[in-house]
């Protein structure tokens, strides 16, 4: 029998360990996207696989972390030593660059299992056709390398044949490993830490996780007693697939409903009636809708409340197998993960403000506006190099206050490149960041500004764009207007103009200037 | 006559040497000028010593700056950029403080938008000009600056630590305006434009205040004495001239907590110990920070955020834990119980306070019988135990009895102190086992011993003045100051080492000269690629300072590899001119009879049994006073509880060490 006092104690000590593990990754990872802008998650699991404990990082991660455990446990007999390596979005990953391992831990002093250690970390290319492995492609194989669940590391020793494949596959090795690397010395310190931690608990340890899940369960469970009973829909828009072929230029539909069941404390969140999978990298896989209804619940609860396996047993999520919200092989995933998911919570809030209105903000920006540039640094013996960024926008208007302008929303939490470390790192030149003024919906109360930022090539290099919300801009509420749409444009060196479609691939040249504009939130409430 | 003066808390504590002998003298605090207490303070201690002479020199901790950046009470700053990055302030890292709420509201920026300014001109990354400055634009400015009716300018542009001129520029045009200007190359010339940006303004904003105060000590100081001098403990726990301070206030935000590490590192050193882990538990947090004197002392950080704001100066490494005396119990949904952040404060404060509602740590101690109802703050407030106790049953939620709950209570506030300890030592390559820990602050004696055996710290410290510790630390604090530049050099360049060494003769060029100074000379390293780095001390070498890195980022982070490339991106030089060291009298220690010191025996509850506990009084106790627990070790302003399996003896400075047994 576990007393209170001791599980609290417990879940204090093992959410630390993986918290240290990301401090670990931050502070040792080489690409820019790691290292400044923290696109990466830590989490701890069980000896059965269930997440006990996950560092605040990126929610996107929330619920496909433990379908990536899942499936490295499944597909491969891990012993001492081993660190599992993946990122195929249909074998437990999300989309191709995220690339994340799996270390089990066993006792220091016995041969028993006691955890999995896991870290991802976004990857700033992973090869394929578009150099930062994000554009808009067709089909998986284009998108880059696609590894099942396979050992990097065996009985502690780098398998070296493993790992030349991947970094002969990739445009930028020598970050490539770095950043790997890191993600192992995470594991690392995960490992050590939690064979500690499992000689203190000793044999009380699995009690402890099983009394850990079973809390999380109570928490949600709290929480959805509250919600009014019923059947609540809501529904949205991608702006298109691709904007490469004109046939797929049509809006995409995700429809999602919510069915609360207050009286046993359970939730449905089911996706029918949305759009077929798509030509084009906006298909998210399931455990990206997941973690989009894992990410939508999460913010019910209390603050402090730990991001475990236990928290979702009282919820269901079905989504239409082949749709855009579960695709399935050879769909095209890239942006599935970062534009996808932030249309499925605008979905999933309009849904929810029918049923808590008091509680929800309009939508937000909903477009992580991902620029990749990747070419050759001239300054540099023509090195290669891969520059990724998001770029934040307005945030939704709350029922009682604006919203907050430039700053990342919902499913992402990324941290900026600092001008400075990025003109260090690459070709690049930096001519504008602000805000953009008056984008944000109008409304009792507004919505956020979104931002403009413009770089500077000062090599040729190809710039692909993954971006939504150019069309249809992010939905007030309570009679509040949408924010502004965004928009893109390329400034040849000669003063040309054009207007760079959302999801597009350009070669550019020296001296061209890529800006990007993104969209403010929707406003709140009828304007005065 | 050197005086230091801490002007944190109720009391504004002073502390000096008469005939070599460390004298003490509490003041009650004057918040809205803490001048007032401070001047009377000086006041008094000149007029009772017949026999002073010579200078007065008045060391001050002071919260001045700190209140202003917490309360939001500083100058309205216009800040100048590179044109098109006017909002770098306010778009920060872009990042929301909190994940999964949907209603925070933002903290507001230092400088709102009319007040943010952007000049053309352009530094490149090479640190050549890509767009010049020209004069109309500065003219422009200055007109611009002159109708905001600005009271200070905060000056930062692009890539400034490369090319500092066109600051200079600016800088000299503008000063005919008669504001004070914060100029980022010469108090932050690092690389990563929001941080650095983020100094400048915060030192901007708190310029004219901090000016005007420290001006007017002095001042003060100057027509009462024929000979004065101020100066002010910094945040990296080094004192600095009260000019210099008032024209770089960004360096003493953490004034008074710096005070206390300083403190406890003065103490540890005179009590014999080299390797120690600050412990400061006070009514609503813990500070606690890890000082190594064989590996340079203090930990140093320029990682720092107060209030909100990322601060790039250097400040001690002092991590900052939700814990403390009134931190709040509570029962969460899923039926877990959680302590703290929340804090009663003092209003309405815990529930044996007499009005508060929550049960808090506080309480449980006073539950358990670890703190005297009678005896809080020498009889000053009683405590209201038979309301306490029934507001503590009735919290208890499924716990057995109230004093189950109070021991979960601390149960569950010691693992979250033992966190933050952990952070600062075991994650940072350090061995708790190698240290002792020095407990302070009013609640930090309570907790210590079991904080000890949670991380296998061996011995616990607790100083023999816990309410003046900062004072102390100001008063032996050297005189410090720190100069730094951003170079981004690739360690396997040729000429790596010549614009290192370079760079570090430019440094020492300028700064002040004198005869007995230090100078620490350092950089930080990191693997080519990295995000943060690691700084190495500079021994005239670049190959030895390579293989230092390597180790130490073995050290830290586990791993390190010779072959990888390195990169030198930040070139640091310390200069410090060493306090006049002082050498205390050590008192006899006499075998008696340590029973004498006990005043009373209440009952005690520990590992859920009570126990007949002897309480002592610590004023009577005399070095070599030595016993084992369970006791109770009372004093004005704090409590020891001494567990059983723990003993203790009294050192001949006055210090109780305690021995944690296993």
């Amino acid at each position: 029998m576990i007393d209170a006092i001791s599980l609290s104690v417990f879940q204090n000590a093992i959410h630390s360990i993986a918290e240290e593990m990301g401090a670990t990754l931050r502070r040792t990872a080489i690409s820019p996207n790691i290292k400044e802008r923290r696109d990466y998650s830590c989490a701890i699991f069980d000896a059965k696989a269930r997440v006990i404990a996950m560092g605040d990082h990126m929610p996107v991660h929330l619920g496909s972390m433990p379908l990536s455990v899942e499936a490295a446990v499944c597909a491969l007999k891990l012993r001492r030593g081993d660190v599992a390596i993946l990122n195929d979005p249909y074998a437990g990953g999300t989309h191709l660059p995220d690339i994340t391992l799996v270390m089990p831990i066993f006792a220091a002093d016995r041969d028993d299992l006691i955890f999995y250690a896991a870290a991802r970390a976004h990857h700033a290319d992973v090869g394929g056709m578009f150099a930062g492995s994000m554009g808009p492609a067709r089909e998986i194989y284009q998108e880059g390398l696609r590894i099942p669940p396979m050992r990097l590391v065996r009985n502690g020793i780098m398998d070296e044949e493993v790992l030349s494949l991947i970094l002969a596959n990739v445009r930028t090795p020598v970050e490539r490993s770095g950043d790997l690397a890191a993600q192992i010395g995470a594991c690392r310190v995960g490992a050590e830490r939690l064979q500690e931690l499992a000689q203190k608990y000793g044999d009380q340890t699995p009690a402890l996780c099983d009394e850990l899940l079973n809390y999380s369960e109570r928490l949600m469970q709290s929480v959805l007693r509250k919600m009014p009973a019923g059947e609540f829909v809501g529904e949205d828009f991608l702006d298109n697939s691709t904007t490469v072929d004109a046939a797929d230029a049509n809006p995409v539909r995700i429809r999602g409903t919510l069915r609360f069941s207050p009286n046993d404390a359970t939730i449905e969140i089911d996706f029918a009636g949305s759009s077929p999978q798509v030509i084009g990298s906006i298909n998210a896989v399931f455990s990206i809708t997941y973690s989009a209804c894992f990410y939508v619940l999460r913010c019910l609860l209390p603050a402090d409340a730990p991001a475990t396996a236990g928290l979702m047993r009282p919820v269901r999520v079905t989504a239409p197998v082949g749709s855009i919200v579960n695709a399935t092989p050879p769909a095209a995933v890239a942006a599935g993960n970062v534009e996808t998911s932030q249309r499925i919570v605008d979905v999933l809030l309009r849904a929810l403000a029918q049923a808590a209105p008091q509680i929800v903000p309009a939508a937000s920006y909903g477009t992580m506006s991902n620029l990749t540039i990747g070419g050759t640094d001239l300054r540099r013996n023509a090195a290669p190099f891969a520059y990724y960024e998001t770029t934040a926008g307005g945030m939704g208007a709350r029922p009682g206050s604006d919203g907050p302008s430039g700053m990342h929303a919902h499913m992402t939490n990324s941290l900026n490149t600092p001008i400075e470390a990025l003109e260090y790192a690459y070709p690049l030149r930096v001519q504008r960041y602000s805000y953009r003024e008056h984008s944000g919906g109008a409304g009792r109360f507004h919505g956020g500004d979104g931002i403009i930022r413009e770089i500077e090539l000062l090599s040729d290099a190809q710039v692909t764009l993954l971006c939504d919300r150019h069309r249809i801009g992010p939905y007030g509420l309570a009679e509040g207007k949408p924010g502004a749409v965004g928009r893109a444009t390329l400034t040849r060196a000669n003063g040309d103009r054009e207007s760079l479609p959302a999801k597009s691939t350009t070669f550019a040249k020296r001296g061209d200037r890529i800006r990007i504009e993104t969209p403010g939130g929707g406003g709140w409430g009828k304007p005065d | 006559m050197r005086i230091a003066i801490d002007t944190g808390g109720t009391f504004t504590d002073c502390v000096y040497l008469q005939d070599g002998q460390l004298r003490i003298l509490k003041v009650l605090s004057t918040p809205d000028d803490p001048s007032l207490a401070v001047l009377q303070a000086v006041r008094d201690i000149i007029a009772a010593d017949p026999d002073h002479q010579g200078v007065v020199e008045v060391r001050h901790g002071t919260t001045v700056g700190t209140n202003a950046l917490l309360e939001r009470k500083g100058a309205r700053v216009a800040f100048v950029t590179t044109a098109g990055f006017e909002d770098t302030i306010a778009i920060g890292r872009q990042a929301r403080p909190s994940l999964y709420d949907w209603s925070f509201v933002p903290l507001p920026p230092l400088v709102p938008r009319e007040l943010r300014f952007g000049i053309a001109e352009r530094v490149s990354s090479e640190g050549k000009v890509v767009v010049p400055l020209s004069e109309e634009a500065i003219a422009s400015l200055g007109a611009q600056i002159r109708i905001s009716e600005a009271e200070s300018v905060a000056l930062s542009t692009l890539f400034s630590f490369l090319h500092p001129a066109h600051e200079a520029r600016i800088a000299s045009a503008l000063a005919p305006l008669g504001l004070p200007i914060s100029v980022s190359h010469r108090i932050m010339p690092e690389f990563r434009e929001y941080e650095r940006a983020s100094t400048v303004c915060v030192n901007a904003y708190l310029a004219p205040k901090m000016g005007s105060y420290l001006r007017n000590l002095q001042q003060t100081l100057s027509a009462e004495f024929s000979e004065s001098q101020a100066s002010v403990m910094q945040s990296a726990g080094g004192i600095m001239d009260a000019v210099t301070a008032a024209d770089e206030p960004v360096r003493t935000v953490l004034s008074g907590p710096a005070g206390g590490v300083i403190g406890a590192y003065q103490v540890a050193l005179q009590a014999g110990y080299t390797k120690v882990i600050a412990f400061d538990m006070g009514g609503t947090s813990t500070d606690v920070s890890l000082i190594d004197a064989t590996q340079g002392g203090p930990r140093i950080t320029a990682e720092s955020i107060v209030s909100g704001l990322p601060i790039g100066v250097p400040m001690l490494d002092i991590h900052t834990a939700g814990a403390g005396g009134g931190s709040i119990a509570r029962w969460d949904a899923g039926g877990l119980l959680r302590v703290g952040p929340e804090s009663a404060g003092a209003s309405p404060g815990p529930i044996c306070y007499g009005t508060g509602l929550d049960a808090t740590v506080t309480d449980a101690n006073v539950l358990l019988g670890r703190l005297d109802p009678d005896g809080f703050l020498a009889g000053g407030i009683r405590l209201d135990t038979a309301r306490m106790r029934s507001q503590m049953d009735s919290q208890r939620g499924i716990l057995p009895n109230a004093e189950a709950f109070a021991e979960g209570i601390l149960r569950i506030v010691e693992s979250t102190m033992e966190k933050a300890i952990r952070l600062v030592s075991i994650e940072r390559g350090h061995d708790p086992r190698d240290f002792t820990l020095i407990a302070f602050g009013g609640a930090g004696p309570l907790h210590a011993c079991a904080l000890a055996r949670l991380l296998g710290i061996p011995r616990v410290l607790i100083p023999a003045l816990p309410g003046a510790l900062s004072a102390l630390g100001i008063l032996f604090a050297d005189q410090v100051r720190d100069y730094s530049r951003t170079l981004m050099l690739q360690a396997d360049d040729d000429q790596c080492e010549r614009l290192l060494q370079g760079e570090l003769i430019r440094l020492q060029a300028g700064a002040p000269l004198a005869d007995n100074v230090l100078r620490q000379p350092g950089a930080d390293l990191r693997y080519q690629g990295q995000g943060y780095e690691l700084n190495i001390p500079w021994r005239n070498s670049l190959p030895h300072m390579l293989s230092e890195f390597h180790q130490a980022h073995h050290l830290h982070y586990g791993f390190s590899d010779k072959a990888r490339k390195v990169e030198v991106v930040t070139v640091r030089l310390r200069i410090i001119a060493p306090a006049v060291r002082w050498e205390p009298t050590l008192q006899d220690a006499v075998a008696k009879d340590s029973r004498v010191a006990i005043t009373s025996t209440r009952p005690v509850l520990f590992a859920g049994a009570w126990a007949d506990t002897p309480v002592y009084d610590r004023a009577l106790l005399r070095p070599g006073d030595a016993f084992a627990g369970p006791a109770i070790i009372s004093e004005y302003s704090s409590t020891t509880f001494l567990p059983p399996g723990d003993r203790v003896i009294v050192d001949t400075l006055g210090n109780l060490i305690i021995e944690v047994g296993a």
